[in-house]
């Protein structure tokens, strides 16, 4: 018996595979970031993944992305097998949506021109298409006012909602995201937090990289714990806090908690 | 550009290194304290300050000895202005001169106000400058060892000069004047040395040196007059504008203008080429539809989404055999004009890049235009520059002086800035072999001089073309300067590539933009915006460096005033008075381009960010 | 571990890898198109070359560098060899002037521009200022215009009038008939030069100045232990110049070095060529296996070999490819290089033989005034330190417009150092000069290098400025020899190494002093 199979609900277990990393390795020169990860994402699940700084997090779902380029094992996305080829690429990019720690908007662009670009570019919208979506999603993560300002003028919060409204323009059926409110002053990190519960209560499948406990405890379906580029525990988040399974996951949460 | 700007790094150090960045303030309350404050503040500072004024008064007094020099004959110059300038354009044609320098400072003016150039100057910083040029002025007067009508004239216009400074910064004080009224008062300075200044009247008339007393020829200053006003006209109307359509528009509208305008002026309006219009209508005209319709259509095919690979495949055939003709004609298997053969170049461009600007109905619309655009410009270019001038010029370079030298710099630095931005991109690549290739181009040009490198152009390069193929001598030497210029340009783009973050690049391909895409629109606007305060630095340097044309043989500036002026008979040997004049020249043009460049700086706030 | 059996999970389509078709392959097309622009690039090369040989060839002009032992039959305005007896000769010459030319330029520019420097940051209103137009003016002017303007004046001077003895003494010209003259022949001073004895009396100082190094350590080590002030300085300079003295006086002694050095010689030019030739071979691959071994190992760890990427692999191919392509150099480009190599480090111990050995016992140093003949210097024979108005006006301008260059670095690099360090330093107690040289210079040292290592290759690149007014250096005496012989593409190639090797070199060092004085700063 498996701890993956313990973490599955016969519902989820149900659903279409979102994501399937079978055996990821990944190194950086001689350092190994990933030392063989499995791991299944669900359709419409929200998976949050913990663990120390260093433990490969990141590396994990930037090669989700293709940010990096693991070099053993296989990642499926959506029925998508990432390989070399440009073709699949290219279609990946443009369905999963990626939001990062430091935002990394495009400074010389004015918020609806971040919001437009790929879309127009990418997607192929027409202009006036694109922009229609673009204030639907400044609606929706509830900066509409903001749409001429340069990103220089917007606050942390502000300017991270715009990088999801940004990811969400691409239109993408799995969202990544990298620390999102890592960067942010305490006093703007809920209204962030906010907006990624409403994504995730439309349905969204998201994968969720945060030190944010409340947030894991409260959205999560499944709870990874990693560590030393290995995954060292899947559970759903009642078993995960009140009754974890491996000792370094306890270890961990009496750290931090 | 919100947050205040400081460019300034901290400063005062130790006493002696104590940095006195900005100009000490204008001796307002009790030169004596001012004196005491900067001039003798310490024993240190009092020893320097003697010696300063003796060095000071040496050199200047040496200096002015060059100019009022009793065998330096200024006459040389005032008399060559023509030559100078404009080398041997015909007089009679002088019209074209005019249209172009109009149409130049036109476009001046409107890029000012749609840039929006409104700088507000300081009453009292510009009654400063004044009272220092006048103080200067009247220095000069006193230690010049000229004549005393000369030394009292000097001491005059200097005292009156700082008078006017004083007063106007006693009377207007703190207030800031903003830039249209201070280009008025400009204006009106330079109208007024136009028609009340007696320079005299120097030409050559059959070969003769005639020497009136008098203003500048009206020949010069009534089209110089009618310019000043229309660069002020231009400006208005810009302003104007700018009301009326977006600044966005006018803007980019300047851009291709500064583009594609100089070349019409020079090959259009300057050499008046005599076209042949039934071989124009016959070979020219179907040539230039040809390639824009069909082209269109098959770029308009091409920038579909949906095409795929086919595209691909059909653009890298369409470069290959645009390649192929290029080696065709060297190895001359079959010919082709020469025209068609740049055209299908251009069009494997377009192909190129097709993917890149892809997108739905109107977005691809845009760029068919484009194409239709550059074949339009360029085959109306290339057929005016390969028909004969009705010009009556002996020798082909028909520009000269100070025109040639202008010309030159300027398209160095327009041909080597896509070349310079290809070659940062090589060398900042991933791919290992585009960088050992950039790298080795590089670093191979920096390593060299540039005089050798137009040596080998101008004398080399028919050496290397095949039978029957030449290059014009001044064509050489220009396309040896921009890929020298060019090594230099990369390295300045790839700072700028360097300044930009790495998340930027992966907030760009977790978009599922293509490495062409977010080259073009995200990373080279930010780089090209960090760079430009190098870029005009590097302006600057090959506006200076143009000079080395004179020792290849081109009629530039330099060439003018070290060989014709000397020649001549009536001023046999005079070469001083020529080489300090287009000291001042050169001076006047790189220490202006500095200038506006410190103001950019600070504008961008190029450094804080 | 535990986690890892997802098994059930996976469905087997995932398991194996679908490789895509080379066309849509990201992996494979970058490599495509790498080596397509690379093929291009090497193409277009070969066709140029091509045609350039095949256009010499049909011209009559042989493609080979002969000539540079032949006659040359030109004569040099100034240089070590006037009228050189080949092209090689004069080529030489030219490159030596150059050199001159750029080293008189760049420690003249240096000590100018720091100087203007410091007056631009003095809190002197009227050095300041005179130090800002200083800048201003003469940046803003090309160099090469302000050469010819120097050249036009310098030529105005007045004329060289003989200081013959027999002559009346108002004839004499110069500020100080004798010692220093100025006119528009040149400049000429006294000047100390080289005799005989230098090269024995350099052993000496070398063995002095090791041995008082030496001494130095030995205090310096003994003051670490102990404390307090040692005579770190005075005790081993008291010992160079006592070498310095007595070797001034007995250096004949050292003369039997000579003998060695030509045994050097001897066993040099003794060297077989294809023993060399196979030396070279081996070396370069030796050279290529030994950098692929350190390389390899870089990339080793505790926990194996890493991962290599593409670019790794690249690099040791690279490695290899060099190696063969210098082995294709030296056996068919180049035959005659080795004998090239064995002839001319033979000829270097030789030359070194002769400066030692038998009748060299005169002084080290000696001095000389100078003298005029017919109204112009003289060129052989005693004379004085003599800068020509060619030269001159070179040098002028090069230093002149270099130093409002290097004076904006100096002023740019002490303003970077933050004020809170002078601060720190005034607060530790240290003294004004103290703060200045152990903490202000060596950090301010650290931004102006890199900048002043640029004005220094442009120098050297400016001084080939030298055409313009006809002074013989490398390029002036390369034109010169092509409009003789019609070789322009090897005196090109003549032209292009000389430079490449000047400015390799000179950054070589500015790295390495950077390097150096980022260490200290640690």
């Amino acid at each position: 018996m498996t701890m993956t199979d313990t973490a599955l609900s016969e519902e989820l277990a149900s659903r279409r595979d979102m994501i399937e990393c079978v055996g990821v390795k990944k190194w950086f020169g001689d350092f190994q970031a990933l030392g063989g990860i499995d791991l299944t994402v669900k359709e419409q699940e929200v998976m949050v993944v913990l663990g120390p700084s260093g433990s490969g997090k990141s590396t994990l779902i930037r090669c989700i992305n293709r940010l990096e380029v693991h070099q053993e094992g296989t990642i499926v996305v959506d029925g998508i097998e990432l390989t070399n080829d440009l073709r699949n690429i290219d279609k990946i990019r443009s369905e999963v949506g990626m939001v990062f720690q430091q935002f990394n908007l495009f400074p010389h662009l004015t918020v609806i021109d971040n919001i437009t670009l790929a879309p127009i570019w990418v997607r192929k919208k027409s202009k006036v298409e694109a922009l229609r979506v673009a204030r639907e999603l400044l609606e929706r993560v509830g900066i509409p006012e903001q749409a001429e300002k340069f990103p220089g003028q917007l606050s942390g919060g502000q300017q991270q909602r715009v990088a999801i409204a940004r990811s969400l323009a691409m239109e993408p059926n799995i969202m990544l995201f990298d620390e999102p409110t890592s960067a942010l002053d305490p006093e703007m990190i809920s209204e962030v937090l906010d907006v990624m519960k409403g994504l995730a209560e439309s349905g969204m499948t998201m994968v969720v990289v945060t030190h944010e406990m409340g947030f894991a405890r409260e959205v999560a379906d499944r709870l990874v714990f990693m560590e030393d580029g290995m995954v060292v525990e899947i559970n759903n988040p009642e078993d995960f806090f009140t009754n974890p399974k491996s000792e370094r996951t306890q270890l961990f949460l009496s750290q931090i908690l | 550009m919100t947050d205040s700007i400081n460019t300034a790094p901290a400063t005062d150090n130790l006493d002696a290194l104590i940095a006195a960045n900005a100009p000490p303030e204008i001796p307002t309350h009790g030169a004596v304290d001012w004196m005491k404050k900067n001039l003798f503040s310490s024993i240190s500072t009092t020893v320097q300050t003697f010696l300063f004024i003796t060095l000071l008064v040496l050199i200047l007094r040496w200096l002015l000895g060059l100019i009022f020099d009793p065998e330096a004959s200024w006459d040389s110059v005032a008399t060559n202005m023509r030559l100078l300038f404009t080398y041997n354009y015909p007089a009679d044609q002088f019209i074209r001169i005019w249209f172009t320098v109009g149409a130049l400072l036109t476009a001046v003016g409107l890029t000012i106000a749609a840039w929006g150039v409104d700088p507000k100057l300081s009453v009292k910083k510009l009654g400063g400058n004044l009272v220092g040029v006048g103080a200067l002025i009247a220095i000069m007067g006193i230690i010049a060892p000229a004549s005393s009508t000369i030394k009292t004239g000097m001491i005059v216009v200097g005292v009156l000069i700082a008078v006017l400074g004083y007063g106007i910064s006693r009377v207007l004080g703190e207030q800031k004047i903003s830039f249209f009224p201070f280009l008025l008062v400009v204006a009106g300075f330079w109208l007024a040395v136009l028609w009340l200044v007696p320079f005299g009247r120097n030409e050559f008339i059959d070969g003769a040196v005639s020497n009136l007393p008098g203003t500048i020829n009206p020949s010069t200053k009534i089209p110089w007059t009618i310019l000043i006003l229309l660069f002020l006209g231009s400006v208005l109307a810009g302003r104007a504008l700018v009301t009326v359509i977006k600044p966005q528009a006018l803007r980019l509208t300047m851009i291709a203008w500064w583009v594609v305008g100089p070349a019409f002026l020079i090959f259009l309006v300057l050499r008046d080429p005599q076209f042949d219009y039934d071989k124009v209508l016959r070979t020219d005209v179907p040539w230039a539809l040809g390639f824009a319709i069909i082209g269109g259509a098959i770029l308009y095919w091409l920038a579909k989404p949906g095409v795929g690979e086919i595209g691909r495949l059909f653009a890298a055939s369409a470069t290959l055999f645009a390649l192929f003709n290029w080696v065709a004609a060297f190895a001359g298997w079959y010919s082709m004009l020469q025209k068609v053969r740049l055209s299908f170049l251009v069009f494997a461009l377009f192909a190129l890049a097709a993917p890149t600007f892809a997108g739905e109905r109107s977005v691809r619309l845009k760029f068919v235009y484009a194409w239709v655009g550059t074949v339009a410009i360029g085959h109306w270019l290339i057929t005016g520059i390969n028909t004969v001038s009705t010009l009556d010029i002996a020798a082909p370079p028909f520009l000269g002086g100070f025109t040639l030298s202008m010309v030159i710099a300027y398209y160095v630095m327009l041909a080597s800035f896509p070349l310079g931005i290809i070659l940062a991109l090589a060398r900042t690549s991933k791919l290992p072999i585009f960088r050992l290739l950039s790298t080795l181009y590089i670093e191979f040009v920096r390593g060299v001089p540039l005089i050798t490198i137009l040596f080998f152009f101008s004398i080399m390069v028919n050496l290397f073309l095949p039978g029957g193929m030449e290059l014009a001598e001044l064509a050489a030497i220009f396309l040896g300067y921009a890929l020298f210029s060019a090594a230099y340009m990369a390295e300045n783009v790839r700072g700028g590539l360097q300044s930009i973050r790495v998340g930027q690049y992966e907030a760009s391909d977790a978009l599922g933009l293509t490495t062409s895409q977010r080259t073009i629109f995200i990373v080279l606007p930010q780089a090209l915006r960090v760079t430009i305060p190098n870029l005009v630095g590097q302006a600057i340097g090959t506006f200076k460096e143009t000079s080395l044309i004179a020792i290849v043989g081109g009629f530039d500036l330099l060439n003018v005033a070290k060989q014709s002026i000397p020649n001549q008979p009536d001023f046999l040997g005079q070469n001083k008075p020529a080489l300090l004049f287009i000291c001042a020249i050169y001076w006047a043009g790189s220490y202006s381009m500095s200038r506006a460049s410190r103001n950019l700086e600070t504008k961008l706030g190029v450094g804080t960010r | 571990m535990a986690a890892a059996t997802p098994s059930s999970l996976v469905p087997d389509r995932a398991m194996h890898h679908k490789r895509p078709p080379f066309w849509r392959n990201v992996g494979v097309l970058k490599w495509v198109v790498q080596i397509v622009v690379l093929l291009l690039v090497i193409g277009a090369f070969w066709f140029l070359s091509t045609q350039a040989l095949s256009n010499l060839d049909d011209k009559g002009i042989p493609v080979d560098y002969n000539w540079m032992s032949g006659p040359a039959n030109i004569q040099l305005g100034e240089g070590i060899d006037t009228v050189p007896n080949s092209a090689g000769r004069a080529l030489w010459s030219g490159m030596v002037t150059t050199l001159r030319l750029a080293g008189a330029g760049i420690v003249a520019s240096t000590i100018l521009g720091v100087l203007i420097g410091l007056a631009r940051l003095s809190n002197n209103w009227l050095a300041n200022r005179a130090a800002g137009t200083f800048i201003e003016t003469l940046r803003n002017i090309p160099v090469l215009v302000q050469m010819l303007l120097w050249f036009a004046i310098l030529t105005s001077l007045g004329d060289l009038v003989n200081n013959d003895p027999e002559t009346a003494a108002n004839e004499e010209s110069g500020p100080i008939p004798g010692w220093l003259y100025i006119s528009k022949k040149g400049i000429s001073l006294p000047r100390f030069f080289w005799a005989d004895g230098f090269y024995q009396w350099l052993v000496f100082l070398i063995v002095g100045g090791a041995i008082a190094m030496f001494v130095r350590r030995r205090i310096q080590a003994k003051q670490n232990l102990v404390g307090g002030t040692a005579p770190t300085a005075s005790v081993p300079l008291a010992i160079f110049a006592a070498f310095a003295v007595v070797g001034w006086f007995i250096n004949p002694v050292v003369g039997g070095i000579g003998n060695v050095f030509d045994a050097m010689e001897s066993a040099w030019g003794s060297i077989p060529e294809s023993g060399m030739r196979i030396f070279l071979s081996v070396a370069a691959v030796a050279a290529a296996a030994l950098w692929i071994k350190r390389f390899l190992d870089s990339k080793r760890s505790p926990a194996g070999l890493a991962k290599l990427t593409d670019d790794d692999y690249f690099r040791m191919i690279f490695a290899g490819v060099a190696a063969l392509a210098f082995m294709a150099f030296a056996w068919r480009v180049w035959p005659g290089g080795a004998s090239w190599l064995i002839n001319s480090g033979s000829d270097f111990w030789g030359w070194l033989g002769d400066k030692f050995g038998n009748g060299r016992n005169a002084r080290p140093l000696d001095g000389m005034r100078p003298t005029i003949n017919e109204g112009r210097f003289s060129n052989y024979g005693p004379t004085g330190w003599t800068m020509t108005v060619f030269f001159g006006s070179l040098f002028l301008g090069l230093v002149l417009y270099t130093a409002s260059f290097i004076a904006e670095i100096v002023r740019g690099g002490i303003l970077a150092v933050p004020k809170g360090q002078t601060e720190a330093a005034m607060a530790l107690g240290l003294s004004r000069v103290q703060a200045l040289r152990k903490v202000i210079l060596p950090q301010a040292f650290r931004v102006i290098m890199p900048p002043l290592g640029n004005q220094y290759l442009n120098i050297t690149k400016n001084t080939s400025l030298a055409i313009a007014v006809g002074l013989s250096d490398v390029v002036q005496v390369g034109q010169t020899v092509y409009n003789k012989n019609n070789q322009t593409l090897a005196v090109f190639g003549i032209w292009m190494a000389f430079y490449l090797i000047c400015s390799l070199t000179i950054s070589a060092i500015v790295n390495f002093v950077n390097g150096r004085l980022a260490i200290v700063e640690r």
